[in-house]
């Protein structure tokens, strides 16, 4: 069988190569983008969904994201502990701090405050030090990716949150906050006492239910015993702390335009370098016609040839977004790939290149075979 | 029996309020083995008698029945199946496809014209044996001389089985000598594969391998009758 259309394509070695960089191209800008996006959403459940023991989350009425804590009386804990179905619960500090540094500078800090971390395995990626330390003093677990914002630190150094010199026992790796704030762990009744504003108050009830518990029905009880404040599940909290970031801030929005921008780049290179090609084939095509070719014929012709830089195309830009991934992670971003993205932005790709060709299908559409007839 | 009969074809163009009569009223046979010169000059009608008899256009009025069948004009798959099955083109720019060697340009027309049988290459080759390219087979055109360009678009003309061919200007770019190797092939598809060849032309070297001569004039058939001797060039 000759394929025509591949040897067209092949033809002009050139002009194939430039189409299928545009390609290439859109598709690494909507692959970074997004991968960029997913790896920053990502941030804002990092502190939520590794805490596999929390079945329950409850924050206080309409908390947007775990960043933004609102406090309430911190024994309301006790509530929750006797209702039926909950084996464990426990208060959640989380705070926004300044922290001194030793060169005399100030920054900003997470402050999580836990009593019982070892029963919720909080803090996790432990690098150096044991959680179990954390209540015997004033001492913080501090996450490494720090290091960025504060400069180097080792265990046995001491920084000093608010007004409070705080020994660091233990480092973590990779917990960060959606706003790239560093993390640190401390006692709850340490990172209580560390401002005035949280006395005798918690950010949020960490609850594990117990084996066959109806998840369900303890949600019920705990809003019936506890009107003021929310209840989710661990999932349903970190999606709308996501939600948030990508809803209520333009985020989303921004991102969005930013994929269609993408995607019109693609199509409008593509587009106009195959109708440019069909132009400057018209003769060839008329010829197809003359000797009994269908403008169907042609259609498939010029299908296989979009489908071929689409593939190509994409191939090329996922290559280049897979080499891109380990500088975003020098610069501390997160660049995800997942399956799922790369699958839609394959099919999205081979649509669209579809799409691009049709505005050459019209032009073949109208050929006049007889044009042949002119030398 | 006819192999093409063209019956009071007419053909309008109306563009911008302008109205040009390209066609008015010809009527021409096509015999098996037989060689027919079109004559005539430029903007006679001879391209638009070429283009509505080999069913690339529909004609504003008139008949035209192929191989014994009516072409139904008002249907563009009844005319794609004409110019499948039964008529081949020539072109004066050959119109090859540059980026397909001289055994896919031929293997292509096969395709389209749904030869996709095992059988089908050996098919193309023996087309290009025949017209003395069998050793060019896997040259792209752009490497080929004028000649040897024709003699490709000759092939896919051919392939298929085409019975009907219709030559525009075939010699035009070709040097006189290439030009008579050219007609001499036109000749052996006529009279030894009793294939139709309608040639317009201003080539006069054509009217040694004509049958029969129509001279067109503002698209009105103005004079036909078999070649007649050139007394001054002692040919006919």
């Amino acid at each position: 069988m000759v394929d025509l259309s591949m040897k067209m394509l092949l033809h002009d070695r050139l002009r194939f190569a430039l189409t299928a960089f545009g390609v290439a191209f859109s598709v690494m800008l909507v692959l970074v983008q997004v991968g960029l996006f997913e790896g920053l959403i990502g941030y804002a459940a990092d502190t939520i969904l590794p805490i596999r023991q929390a079945d329950l989350w409850i924050t206080s009425r309409n908390t947007q994201n775990i960043d933004f804590a609102n406090y309430f009386p911190q024994n309301l804990v006790n509530r929750v502990r006797s209702v039926p179905g909950v084996e464990r619960a426990d208060n959640l500090m989380v705070d926004f701090m300044p922290i001194h540094l030793p060169n005399g500078s100030s920054d900003g800090v997470m402050v999580y405050g836990l009593t019982h971390y070892w029963k919720w395995g909080v803090p996790w990626n432990v690098v150096k030090g044991n959680p179990l330390d954390l209540r015997g003093g004033p001492y913080m677990f501090l996450d490494d990716f720090a290091t960025h914002r504060y400069g180097p630190f080792q265990v046995g150094e001491y920084r000093e949150i608010v007004n409070q010199r705080l020994k660091i026992i233990g480092i973590m790796h990779g917990i960060r906050s959606f706003t790239t704030i560093p993390v640190a762990f401390l006692d709850f009744y340490r990172a209580q006492a560390l401002t005035d504003i949280t006395f005798g108050k918690t950010a949020y009830i960490l609850v594990h239910l117990a084996p066959g518990a109806d998840r369900e029905a303890v949600m019920a009880e705990i809003r019936r015993r506890l009107p003021y404040n929310d209840v989710f599940t661990r999932k349903a909290w970190a999606k709308k702390g996501q939600d948030y970031w990508v809803f209520k801030t333009g985020l989303g929005f921004n991102m969005g335009m930013i994929v269609f921008l993408g995607c019109l780049v693609g199509v409008v290179i593509l587009a106009q370098t195959l109708y440019t090609t069909t132009m400057e084939h018209v003769r060839e095509f008329g010829m197809v016609k003359a000797i009994g070719g269908t403008n169907g014929d042609i259609y498939q012709l010029l299908m296989r040839q979009a489908v071929v830089i689409a593939v190509t195309g994409f191939l090329a830009g996922t290559i280049l977004a897979f080499l891109i991934k380990p500088l975003a992670r020098k610069g501390d971003l997160d660049l995800l790939l997942s399956p799922t993205l790369l699958s839609i932005v394959f099919v999205s790709t081979v649509v669209l290149c579809l799409l691009a060709s049709t505005i050459s299908f019209r032009k073949v559409s109208r050929i006049d075979p007889a044009l042949l007839f002119r030398s | 029996m006819a192999i093409l009969e063209a019956e009071c074809l007419t053909k309008v163009y109306e563009e911008g309020g302008s109205r040009v009569e390209a066609l008015r009223g010809i009527s021409l046979d096509l015999e098996p083995g037989e060689i027919v010169l079109l004559e005539g000059p430029s903007g006679s009608g001879k391209t638009t008698l070429m283009s509505v008899a080999g069913c690339l256009l529909s004609p504003t009025s008139g008949r035209l029945s192929v191989e014994g069948r009516a072409v139904d004009f008002a249907s563009a798959e009844d005319m794609v199946r004409v110019r499948r099955e039964s008529i081949g083109f020539i072109f004066q720019s050959f119109n090859l496809f540059p980026a397909l060697t001289v055994l896919e340009n031929v293997l292509f027309a096969l395709q389209v014209r749904g030869r996709r049988t095992p059988d089908y290459e050996r098919e193309a080759r023996m087309i290009l044996e025949q017209i003395g390219l069998g050793h060019r087979l896997d040259f792209i055109p752009a490497k080929l001389s004028g000649g040897e360009k024709q003699r490709v678009a000759i092939a896919r003309a051919l392939s298929g089985g085409s019975r009907i061919v219709f030559a525009d200007e075939p010699t035009a770019n070709l040097d006189s000598h290439v030009g008579l190797e050219v007609l001499e092939i036109f000749r052996k598809l006529a009279k030894e594969e009793g294939r139709a060849v309608l040639v317009a032309t201003h080539d006069s070297a054509v009217r040694k391998i004509a049958d029969w001569v129509l001279k067109i004039r503002d698209g009105q058939l103005i004079e036909e009758g078999p070649p007649v001797t050139d007394p001054e060039k002692g040919h006919p």
